[in-house]
């Protein structure tokens, strides 16, 4: 396929092929393109061509690691890696690779048992040796991958190959621990026991590699034995880095690349009035915030803490913090979860009762420091300093780069932003304020909630946990030190040549390559 | 043939000077006065985001729903107060240092305009840029920076002219009257340089502004919600295309005043009427 | 006479050269220490940069570990000074890649763009230059003149971003606003992606050289030896360009440097508008991700291109000054006015 594209071949081939196409349309948006005639809906794949993404990396060069990607190299591991399981649109797992994974009575141990007949890009059969070697390796303190946090509950020594396709996994100390799925999916690549992530990057996922410039691009080619029969779809695959968004819209709009990867919401509505392109906006459930440290003053008292949650104007916030792609929040997270407290009320918009429950705690005149990265959180940031003048509050926002954010001081920061991506109750918390949580920003540590949680760890059974968690998430919205505003869309642009572009509640539409497939014309 | 041009420079000169210090002025005007005139806070959130203009908001609103000609009104004494105080640094440090260099004995001499080569052997964007990316964004800082980079040009000019001034006869006449170094220094040779070094200092009004504003560009210059028209061009260009204003704005404000600038300082090298000297 | 004139004699101004040589590589060396105290004493580190927000503090030491970043700042730097002298760079902490693979691309993008940049402004300069000098005080001339007052005043990448507005917009999508280089491909097949860059660069650099040119024109042709040989009946075209013309152009020599020092500089925001993968945005990116080993490689391959371009420049000078050329002592030709000024005598003072 002939990479370099005139512009008038693709204009006449978009009228052809006309707007994008809806499947599973139980959602509720959708992608959109400006196309006015509702021309014929591709919904059948069609195979072939090379299919070129366009991503933000910043000014991260990133790697290929499956354990440890940095940058780019998480989106990319998409490509390259497959895991034990995959997410659902609606951020639950099924099973991919694995024909069985389910914990025993009281989630202390997992038996996962992968499908039979499976290869990895260089032939090799995936047996249980391959599954241990990845588990080992994304837990090894030697390689210091940070996302090894989130299954530190794993007992490495525990570690037990049952058969050839079989493995088991404790974990420490005799611990529960039912997310293993959630957490173990999003750096979990199955990898050969021969893998090295510069000389054989080599995985299982719909693509293996050609090329690799870090910092530029990454090319790929399908990989025929892919556990998906049929898939993927396009022959090639070719992931662009871009260093920020206003270029890579440039080069979208001029058809140098086919998907946009997490667009911002400011250059929305440039690229729904192309007519060539679709916008796809999933509304998912990663939720964005602040963190308010219990560990300091003022915000150890909690009327003051209350006295936040209240004076934030939430839709304002997602009207211009978000740009409207959002919807607003209840300071609780996950609310695609089953065991999500829906009865919890909304909280208002009450400046009268945050005021006067900053006059109650002694605090009239009250000036914070709010913390945070350059970056899109800014906005947000600024937004809320706004709104907390109105009851009498003066927030002084200080950009620190991201390294010093996250430095030995990111547990002292006094008001940050803080956001996670879409996940379940229990994997949600690991990134705020479990007990066990890789950081805790708001230091939150109550009693009564930890040993809900605890407790809530352990219980593989939906309505039994519901219950734990429900009270969990009503001492959260009582006292807890998280300011939830808002859940974030995510906004995927493509070119109308591309299908099976399906918005979700997760924030990976763009990123399922083996889903993708592009139009020719 | 030289006389016929000279006047005619001169008549030159003087228009250019004239129009020079009528766009400076009117800037100024603006930058210092703008906060008065403002409609509404530079830090009101009011419309929509990237809002088309409308009767309330002439120039429509920002990414964030501010009123773009608020923030305009408000954004220019920041760049003008960092470009200035940049370049009067660079000018006072600069030329007693150079003052100093080329009227002192060799090894002073020589330790300063080393000095000066080795910051000038590096371009000065990339300075800066290195300087404050490393050590934050505290507005006084950046001038500092800034003020670095121009210095050891101001440096090398104060040094090459009082090298030419001192040789001249009432300088040694002052030395023979036994008047102290300094004396020298401030009330004979420095009057007589004045002329490029006014020049000069609208040069670095005119290089202030542009890497001021390239700096807010990069996102290095002051924070939000402060309102600068570099900052301005910073934070507006994703809806470029979408809401034009907020970035063409002060994109034309920066110009016309370093237009200004520069016409002022050549106005006033060119009515000294030393042709082919600063090109 | 003195018999020693017998004996074959070097040339004064190779001594001159290897002298300033010396000095050249002495400032480099000093750059280089004082970026690398500076990037050490920044407050943050690059381990934590790398791994991100969820690391913790067991990764971040390791990382650091293996880095070798808890070493002593004089270790460290005799350590990455010993291998620079030997070419070895040292490997990107943000990439793992060697900084000297990925800087001979980048530093070749940069070199094609400059390159670019010179190819069209000194033509264009010489002949704006000569054209309006020989036209002086027309209407042209000042008109011309307004024009080239306008481009230098306005900051560059305010240039670049009229130019993107102009020939890259939706109504008007001439060329492309994002330089996206195909590694695979040569930079010959592409050049459409360099045409904004190096327009934009190219405008901002055109006034002063052209000014320059013109002053200098200006000066030959009023000088004594242009007056006698129009009073000898000398035909004009032959007085310009057989005799001012040449010495016009010698001063240009240092103008074409100092522009092409300004450039560098003014290429750093051209990079970064139109996304162009030149040393400029690695510089860039390597300043956010605290990727030590690449702000100093970049650094000081910056400081030393500066120097050979001074170095160059000033020996074109005298190479091209017979009067230089023939001195017989170094000091002549550091203590000559005219012509070749040595560096810290210029006057000129730095433009953006």
């Amino acid at each position: 396929m002939n990479q370099d594209f005139s512009r008038r071949v693709f204009l006449g081939n978009s009228l052809a092929v006309g707007g994008g196409l809806l499947l599973g349309s139980s959602l509720l948006s959708g992608c959109d393109s400006a196309a006015d005639t509702p021309s014929e809906l591709s919904s059948t794949p069609v195979r072939g061509g090379r299919l070129r993404v366009g991503i933000i990396d910043g000014d991260q060069s990133g790697n290929l690691d499956a354990h440890k990607p940095v940058g780019g190299g998480i989106i990319r591991g998409w490509a390259l890696y497959s895991k034990f399981w995959e997410w659902n649109s609606d951020v639950s797992t099924r099973l991919a690779l694995a024909e069985f994974a389910e914990p025993n009575a009281d989630a202390s141990a997992w038996t996962i048992r992968i499908k039979p007949g499976l290869e990895f890009h260089h032939g090799k059969t995936i047996g249980a040796d391959d599954m241990l070697f990845s588990l080992l390796r994304l837990t090894d303190p030697k390689l210091a991958s940070p996302f090894a946090g989130l299954v530190g509950a794993i007992d490495r020594t525990a570690l037990r190959k049952l058969d050839e396709r079989t493995i088991e996994i404790r974990f420490k100390q005799g611990q529960s621990f039912f997310p293993l799925d959630e957490t173990l999916i999003s750096f979990g690549g199955i990898v050969p026991t021969d893998y090295h992530p510069i000389s054989n990057p080599v995985g299982a996922g719909p693509y293996k590699l050609k090329s690799f410039i870090p910092g530029q691009r990454s090319l790929y080619s399908r990989f025929e034995h892919y556990y998906k029969p049929n898939q993927p779809y396009a022959d090639e695959l070719e992931i662009i880095e871009f260093k920020d968004q206003v270029s890579r819209s440039a080069a979208l709009r001029a058809g140098q690349i086919d998907v946009a990867s997490g667009v911002q919401a400011e250059h929305s509505a440039l690229l729904k009035a192309d007519s060539r392109l679709q916008l796809c906006v999933s509304p998912s459930t990663s939720f964005t915030g602040f963190n308010l440290n219990l560990a300091k003053a003022p915000f150890q008292d909690v009327r003051v803490r209350q006295a936040f949650r209240l004076l934030a104007d939430r839709q304002e916030l997602v009207n211009r913090g978000l740009n409207g792609f959002g919807r607003i929040a209840n300071d609780l997270y996950s609310p695609h979860d089953p065991t999500y407290n829906h009865a919890i009320a909304q909280r208002p918009h009450d400046l009268e009762q945050a005021r006067s429950l900053l006059r109650q705690a002694g605090q009239d005149d009250l000036r914070v420091e709010l913390t945070t990265t350059p970056g899109p959180g800014v906005n947000a940031a600024l937004v809320f300093a706004q709104q907390a003048k109105l009851a009498g509050v003066q927030i002084k926002v200080t950009q620190v780069d991201g390294s010093l954010f996250n430095g030995p001081q990111r547990e002292n920061w006094l008001l940050s932003p803080g956001s996670t991506p879409a996940r379940g109750f229990l994997a949600s918390a690991l990134h705020n304020d479990a007990p066990q949580a890789i950081y805790n920003r708001s230091n939150f540590h109550d009693p009564r909630f930890s040993a809900l949680y605890q407790q809530a760890l352990a219980q593989p059974d939906v309505a039994q946990r519901k219950v734990l968690v429900h009270e969990a998430q009503g001492i959260q919205h009582e006292r807890g030190g998280l300011l939830i505003w808002g859940f974030n869309d995510v906004l995927d642009a493509a070119s109308t040549r591309v299908g099976g572009l399906v918005p979700e509640q997760t924030t990976f539409a763009s990123w399922r390559f083996d889903e993708l497939w592009l139009n020719h014309g | 043939m030289r006389d016929l041009s000279a006047t005619r420079w001169h008549w030159l000169a003087h228009t250019q000077t004239r129009n020079g210090v009528v766009i400076t002025l009117l800037v100024i005007a603006l930058a210092l006065c703008g906060p008065w005139l403002a409609p509404h806070g530079p830090t009101d959130m009011l419309g929509t985001v990237y809002g088309a203009p409308t009767a309330g908001a002439w120039l429509g609103y920002d990414f964030l729903g501010h009123d773009v000609l608020s923030r305009l009104l408000n954004g220019g004494r920041s760049v003008l107060w960092m470009s200035v105080a940049a370049a009067a640094i660079a000018l006072l440090v600069g030329s007693t240092l150079g003052l100093l260099a080329g009227f002192s004995r060799r090894r002073l001499d020589q330790l300063i305009t080393w000095l000066a080569d080795v910051s000038l052997a590096f371009p000065d964007l990339i300075l800066v840029l290195l300087i404050v990316s490393m050590l934050g964004r505290a507005p006084w800082l950046i001038v500092l920076t800034v003020a670095i980079a121009f210095t050891p040009g101001v440096i090398r000019l104060a040094r090459g002219s009082a090298v030419a001034v001192a040789g001249q006869e009432f300088v040694e006449a002052a030395q023979m009257m036994g008047y102290s170094r300094w004396r020298i220094l401030f009330r004979e040779i420095l009057p007589n340089i004045l002329t490029p070094l006014l020049v000069h200092f609208g040069n670095m009004l005119t290089w202030g502004v542009g890497m001021l504003s390239g700096l807010s560009f990069l996102g290095y210059g002051v924070a939000p919600p402060t309102a600068d028209w570099g900052l301005m061009i910073n934070e507006n260009q994703a809806g470029l295309l979408v809401q034009p204003w907020a970035v063409l704005a002060p994109a034309v404000l920066i110009g016309i005043f370093a237009y200004g600038t520069n016409i002022l300082a050549e106005g006033i090298g060119r009515s000294s009427s030393r042709i082919g000297e600063k090109p | 006479m003195d018999k020693s004139s017998k004996q074959p004699r070097t040339p004064a101004w190779l001594a001159w050269f290897i002298g300033r040589l010396g000095y050249g590589l002495l400032t480099a060396w000093v750059i280089s220490l004082v970026v690398f105290i500076a990037t050490q004493a920044l407050p943050s580190d690059p381990a934590r940069v790398i791994l991100g927000p969820d690391a913790p503090l067991e990764s971040i030491l390791t990382l650091q570990r293996q880095l070798g970043l808890d070493r002593p700042i004089l270790q460290q730097y005799l350590g990455w000074l010993g291998h620079a002298v030997r070419g070895e760079l040292g490997v990107s902490l943000d990439s793992n890649a060697p900084v000297a693979s990925i800087l001979f691309t980048r530093f070749g993008y940069t070199l094609a763009l400059l390159a670019g940049v010179i190819a069209l402004v000194v033509p264009l300069a010489l002949l704006l230059g000569v054209g309006l000098a020989l036209r002086r005080d027309s209407r042209l001339d000042r008109v011309g003149l307004s024009w080239l007052i306008f481009l230098k005043a306005t900051p560059g990448f305010l240039l670049a971003i009229g130019l993107v507005l102009l020939f890259s917009m939706p109504h008007m999508d001439v060329l492309p606003a994002v330089s996206l280089i195909d590694p695979d491909r040569s930079l010959w097949r592409q050049l459409q992606y360099l045409v904004l860059p190096v327009l934009a660069l190219s405008l901002s650099a055109l006034p002063y050289l052209t000014r320059m040119v013109r002053a200098s024109m200006i000066e030959a042709l009023e000088s004594d030896y242009v007056i006698a040989a129009r009073l000898r009946g000398i035909a004009e075209w032959r007085i310009v360009w057989r005799h001012t013309l040449p010495n016009a152009l010698v001063p240009a020599i240092q103008g074409v440097a100092l522009t092409l020092r300004t450039l560098i500089g003014g290429a750093l925001l051209a990079e970064v508008i139109f996304s162009y993968p030149g040393i400029g945005t690695s510089l860039n990116s390597a300043i956010q991700m605290r990727d030590l080993p690449m702000i100093q490689a970049i650094v000081l391959l910056i400081t030393l291109g500066v120097v050979l371009i001074n170095l160059c420049a000033d020996l074109l000078t005298v190479l091209l000054t017979p009067k230089l050329r023939t001195a017989r002592r170094v000091t002549l030709i550091q203590r000559n006015r005219r012509g070749i000024q040595p560096w810290w005598r210029r006057s000129t003072p730095k433009a953006p």
